[in-house]
Formats: structure tokens, sequence, C-alpha cells
């Protein structure tokens, strides 16, 4: 009986030693990418498999998307020790988390090849791989046929002057609504609370101008004189939003909505472009594939500009797989990745090598304010994390439900922000 | 003498065992903390363990014996429960002392995140209004699962089908069922609400989130009723009928008391379970509604009960400890509930 158990015993034991030898020998050419922009998954993981093909090295996309809460994600992995060897980080906040933790990449050869890198004090630590703009999205062809020019809606008169004329000519034109605008609070909370929002923080400012987000920062403060123009331009957007969908819509449906001709204007940044050519594309070909274009929130007079930034950066880890993610990284910077990147994700390529254009919407009107210089950055992105979701969305929600008025809109922003920036 | 020699043997074989293990074990655990990686600590780690459970196993003693098999038999159930509740719940403890970000943790706080927590006036509505689903759902969900457990114990066509029916929601999960319900209350019922959805206003986001948890709530309570009311004595209801009582009569003086521990047990279930509620919540309205004026500050959290509460103050607004105290406060509450409910059981088991 003993020498039975004792056998057994000696046979776990070498069971045990085997499989710890065979589990020390993890390969050491496999990373691991978190991506943060699903709609980009499938063209990420292509690149994954040419770089397989290229180099041998094993890449793992893992794309999050949507409502998920990628940085809390991203804790759970650090406390079970699953980082992955590239994240992404969405600003100075997210980029505050990892401090200490990321890979100081400035002598990279990609950093000389671009202007769009996120760098900080900790050095070069975000790398950028897309440019995004945020402006009010047009339908071309509808302005064409009720004969207004984009370039002349300058500032909040001439825009409304618009609006009008357009909702005159709503039947004539076939469609639904003057600006598909939706202030849904749930899951829409980020188009109003980030982007939106952005327009009152960096609107027609200068690139470097950090006057209102400063403010902000410091105790949730507002400037009231620019912010009451501001809400009488949302006022504006609520006034001639399709209403179907101002309250109560979905993403889809506005993507969809504007897709299909239906809206003159939508309040959505350049990134709808990638789902109008996709999963929106047979609405898109039967409204014409009509073109795209953007005009500034001008809530002022003479605001000019539309706001672009890289929306996100990829980092490297520093107790990951460092070497093999750099080598990623500057092969992903180069043109046979940003033939894919740019031809078949759409996006707009933050590095001046690069010289394919996307025949994505937007990609033109984005570099024609870029080769004007006539674009503000994307300071939202350092507001206190989750203030569109648990406080800014639903003040935006209940001024287009009528529940506030402009003065109100306002007041009520002072509050929520400065209560929530005193927390 | 054939005794004392297996016995020495035993007792070398034994002490080998143990000394081994615990160098085995304390060597990986050392490893681990110190961070140096080594692949092999985990395997070292067991085999240090099942070599400690051997020696003890193998330790000649008579008086001792059945204890160290008793514990033998326990540990691992001991082991794994210390290692996924005791240990996290000690940690969440001392976190809520720090000023941890998920991250790491550059000092201790003292009850700062306590005192803040209860300072802050949307937390305190989320207590309130999680209080008020509890106390409306306890009666709802009771009530109409105990009407439906009726009309699925009557001799008609077809009640096992219908049995069925009020239990799927239940089988379905809670983030589903909020989407799908989403939809349903910002497409469908638009049409008669004026196009205003009413998901929009907090007062009546808070009734969907209560119809959608009866709805899929009631069908598991009314199974345990029914299977209560299916065992009460056939002929107990046949002597009241012989007596002359009528159906209600039957309801009230037969069925009611004759089910009263089943009562009990359903009222905690639905207690607790409404207490944490978080899924439904989440992707229904995801704790989205204004408050204007409660304590006078304008609240934009009107429908967020406590677990998305915790939730929220850690992933979305990043604040680890604040979250982890306010953990602690729900896991506080959670716990006297239901230290209520065992010593209630317990009486009533006692009494039958």
């Amino acid at each position: 009986m003993r020498n039975k158990m004792a056998r057994m015993f000696v046979t776990a034991v070498a069971i045990m030693a085997v499989t710890a030898g065979l589990s020390t020998s993890a390969a050491a050419d496999e990373i691991r990418l978190v991506n943060g922009k699903i709609e980009v998954d499938a063209q990420l993981k292509k690149l994954a498999e040419m770089y397989k093909e290229e180099t041998g090295v094993d890449v793992t996309i893992e794309s999050m998307g949507g409502g998920i809460d990628i940085q809390g994600t991203l804790k759970g992995y650090y406390q079970s020790d699953n980082m992955p060897d590239i994240f992404v980080n969405g600003g100075a906040t997210d980029f505050a988390n990892w401090e200490g933790l990321l890979v100081d990449m400035s002598d990279q050869a990609w950093a000389s090849d671009t202007d769009a890198a996120y760098i900080d004090d900790q050095g070069t630590i975000g790398f950028p791989y897309t440019t995004e703009a945020v402006g009010l999205a047009y339908n071309a062809d509808i302005l064409e046929k009720a004969g207004i020019d984009p370039a002349t809606l300058t500032g909040p008169d001439e825009i409304k002057a618009a609006f009008e004329t357009i909702d005159g000519m709503k039947d004539e034109l076939g469609i639904k609504a003057v600006v598909g605008y939706c202030a849904e609070v749930v899951n829409l909370y980020w188009s109003t609370g980030n982007h939106l929002f952005a327009n009152y923080i960096d609107g027609g400012l200068s690139r470097d101008d950090t006057t209102y987000i400063d403010m902000l920062n410091d105790g949730g403060q507002l400037d009231m004189d620019r912010f009451a123009k501001f809400a009488d331009f949302v006022g504006l957007l609520n006034q001639y939003s399709d209403p179907d969908l101002l309250v109560s819509g979905t993403y889809d449906q506005q993507i969809l909505n504007f897709a299909s001709g239906q809206y003159a204007f939508v309040t959505q940044g350049s990134w709808i472009g990638a789902t109008m050519t996709s999963t929106d594309a047979d609405a898109y070909a039967s409204a014409g594939n009509f073109k795209c274009g953007m005009v500034p929130y001008a809530f002022e007079e003479g605001m000019d500009t539309i706001l672009t930034n890289s929306p996100s950066w990829w980092a490297v880890y520093k107790d990951g797989n460092v070497e093999a993610a750099l080598a990623f990284l500057q092969w992903l910077s180069e043109d046979t990745a940003q033939e894919v990147l740019v031809n078949e994700a759409g996006f707009v390529s933050p590095f001046k090598s690069c010289t394919f254009v996307a025949n994505d919407p937007f990609a033109q009107t984005i570099m024609d304010y870029q080769g004007a210089g006539k674009t503000s950055a994307w300071h939202w992105l350092n507001m206190k994390e989750g203030l569109a979701q648990n406080a800014t969305g639903q003040v935006f929600g209940m001024y287009a439900q009528g529940q506030l008025d402009a003065a109100g809109f306002a007041d009520a922003m002072q509050s929520v922000i400065s209560d929530y920036y005193a927390q | 003498m054939q005794m004392d020699t297996n016995s020495g043997s035993k007792k070398l074989v034994s002490l080998i065992c143990l000394i081994a293990g615990v160098v085995l074990a304390v060597v990986a655990l050392i490893q681990d903390i110190s961070g140096s990686g080594a692949g092999w600590r985990g395997p070292a780690l067991i085999i240090g363990a099942v070599g400690i459970l051997f020696g003890m196993y193998l330790f000649p003693t008579q008086k001792h014996h059945r204890n160290i098999i008793n514990f033998i038999f326990v540990f691992p159930l001991l082991f794994t429960f210390g290692v996924t509740v005791i240990i996290p719940l000690c940690l969440g403890v001392f976190y809520s002392f720090s000023d941890w970000d998920g991250i790491r943790m550059t000092q201790m706080v003292g009850l700062d995140n306590y005192i803040s927590m209860f300072r802050d006036p949307a937390f305190l509505w989320s207590v309130l209004i999680t209080i008020l689903f509890v106390v409306l759902n306890m009666i709802l969900v009771n009530v109409v699962a105990f009407c439906l457990a009726l009309l699925c114990t009557q001799k008609l066509k077809g009640v096992s089908f219908f049995r069925a029916a009020y239990f799927l929601p239940n089988l379905i999960g809670g983030i589903v069922l909020g989407y799908v319900w989403q939809f349903v209350f910002n497409n469908v019922l638009l049409k008669f609400t004026n196009n205003i959805s009413l998901l929009a206003s907090t007062n009546s986001a808070f009734a969907c989130i209560i119809i959608v948890y009866i709805w899929q709530y009631a069908g598991y309570i009314m199974l345990i009723y029914v299977t209560g009311l299916t065992q009460i004595p056939g002929e107990i209801l046949e002597a009241s009928q012989i007596d002359g009582a009528n159906a209600f009569t039957t309801l009230f003086k037969i069925k009611i008391p004759m089910i009263a521990a089943t009562i009990t047990i359903c009222t905690f279930l639905t207690l607790t379970s409404a207490f944490k509620q978080f899924d439904v919540n989440m992707a229904l309205t995801n704790g989205a509604g204004a408050v204007t004026g409660f304590m006078g500050k304008f609240l934009t959290n009107g429908t967020q009960m406590l677990a998305l509460n915790i939730y929220n103050t850690a992933i979305s607004k990043n604040s680890y400890a604040l979250g982890q105290a306010k953990a602690i406060l729900f896991f506080v509450l959670l716990a006297f509930v239901s230290i209520i409910q065992v010593s209630i059981s317990n009486k009533k088991e006692v009494e039958m």
C-alpha cells in the first residue's frame, strides 16, 4: 500500500517537473497588441499575418471597442500579470496611469517622420496611427442642390440661415431632416460629451492654445461668454435635428441615415467614413456615393478650424517583449503596412513619408484643412476621466429633450462639471 | 517490534517529505514575492504542498491521525476558498484605506475614502434608489410570481408550456435582456409615448428597470412557489373542500400558511438579488438620468444603483480605492441581510 502511494507520488513529481520544464520555454517571438478601434480589427489581423510571413513573428491582435472601458480592462491585465506588449492610450489621463511603465521611443526611425507622436516628460511614448477630424460633416450633393456653398458657412448666423433654407426645401431635396444630431445619453454620451464639447474647448483656436482646457482642469471652470454662444449653437442642432434620432436614436441609425442621404449634416467625425464604405456601403451607393466634407462648428463668427488629432496612440510596455514590439511598430510606419492601413482601413496617415491617399469620404477634406493650416487640437483628451459618461452627456440629453433652455443648459453644465471636478 | 521499525522508517519518510515540501514551498514563495520570475516556481509550490500533505499523512501518531486526515480532506476546498475569497477580501479592505488607482498605491489615507463617500450626494442617491428598488421588487416580484404560480398549478391544458414560457426570460443573460428592452423602449414603444423614450426621464427609466427586472425574475421565483404549492398534501385540500371552503378561503387559510417557509425563502432571494442588481441596470440605462436639486446638487446618475455606482467609481472615474471603500459598505450591508435571513430560516426549521 505504502509502496504504491510512494510510486504514485514519484510519478506525480516527475510529471510536474517535465511540465515545468516545458512551460519555461515560452516563445520570444510573440507580441500582443491591444487595439482600441474595433472597426479596423480585420485590417490589423491581415497586417499581423503579413508580418508573420515576412519575419516569422507572431502578432496577436486583441481588439476592444464600443462601450468597453479599455483602461479598466488593461488594469485588470496588469493585476493578473497578463500585460500586452503594445496597447492603446487615449490621452494625458491614460498615459498618466502608466507612468514609469512605458518605453521611450524617441530613438525610433518613425519618430522623426511624424508630428503626431505623443510626447511628454517620459519621452516619446505614443505611436500615432491615424488622424481623425471632428467637424460638422455635410453631404456635398444636398448642399449643392440647395444652392449653399459650404465655404460661406463661417459663423452661427450663416449656418442658421443655411439650416433654414434646407429645412424649407426638405421635400424637394428628399431628406428627412437638416441635421442628424443625436444626444442619447446611455450609448452616445461620448459623441456629445466628448466630441461636440471638444468644440467649446478648442474651436477656432491654434493647436497649442490650452486656454479653455486649463480653465476646465482648474476645478471645472467654464468661460460663460464662450459657453453661452456654444449653447446657442447646440440649440440650433436640437431645433433642426431629426426628432426620431435626437433623444433616443442609435449610432447605427445616425450613420445609416446620413449615408443614405437623409440628412444634409451629421454631428459625427471623420471615422464614420469607414462605416459608410463598409457596413452601410449599399445605402451609400444607392444615395450616389455623394461627396462629403466638413465645416467648422462655427458658434462664433470667424471660427475656421476643424479639430484634428491622432485619436489615440499605441504605447509599448516596458516589461513586455520590447524589441519585437518596437520592430513591429517601425514596420507599421513603413510603406508595406501603410498601404494597407491607408487603403483598406481608411486611415489618414500621420507619417510624412507616406504617399498613399485614402479613398475614404473624409480623407480629402482633412488633407485640405491640414494643408491650409486650419486645424485645432483635441484637448478634450485631457479632461478628467469619465466626465462625458458620468456628467456632461446627461446635460446634453436634457437640453435635447427640452427640459433645459440655453441658459439652463449652461448653468447645469457649469454646476455638473465643477461638482465632478470637486470629487 | 514489527510496529516499532515500521513506524521508525515511516517517521523518517514523513520528516523528509515534510522538510522537502516546506523548503520547496518557501523557495517558490520567496521567488514569487521577489519577482524573480523563474518558470518553475508554480510547480515547485504545488510539489511542496503535496509533499507537506504526504508527510502529514505518514506522520506516525495515534492521537492526531484522525484530525490530520480530516484536514487533508478539507484542505483543497479551504485553499480555494482562501485564494478566491478570503485573500481578495482582505486586500479589498486594505486598499479601501489607501490611494490605490488600480496600478499602484503611494500612501495610506486612513478613513478619507469612507468620509468622501458619505459626503458625495451622487452616492447617497444611489443608496437611496437601491433601497427603494429592493423594497418595490421584493413586493412586486413576489406578488407577480405567486399569482403566476397559482395559475400554473391549476388544471389547465398546456400548463407546462406556460411554466416554461414564464421561466424562459430568466435563462437570458441580463446584459442581453437590457439591450433587448432598450430597443423596445427606444423604438417600439415610441409610437405610444409621443416620440419621447421612457428611458429619457429619470422616473420612467427607473420604472422601466423595475418592469424588466420583474419580467426577468418572476418566472424563477414562480418555479419555487410552484414546488411549494404542489407539495401541499392533497388530503388537506380535499378535506377543506368537503368542509365547504371556497377557492378564496382555501388560498388564504390553507395554501398561504402551508407555504410560509417558501415565502420566506423567496422574499430573501429577491431581496439579495435586487440589492446586487447590476447587469440590467448597466445595459438598459447605464445609470443615466438627471436629478435636479438633490441635497442642493444637480445629479446625472438618476438611475444608477449601488453596484453600478461602485463599478463606475472604480472603472470609469478611475478611483479604485474609493470604489473599494464603497464595495466594503456594500459587503457589510449584504452580509447583514444574509445573517438575518439565515437566522430566520433556522428558526423556521426548528418550528417545523
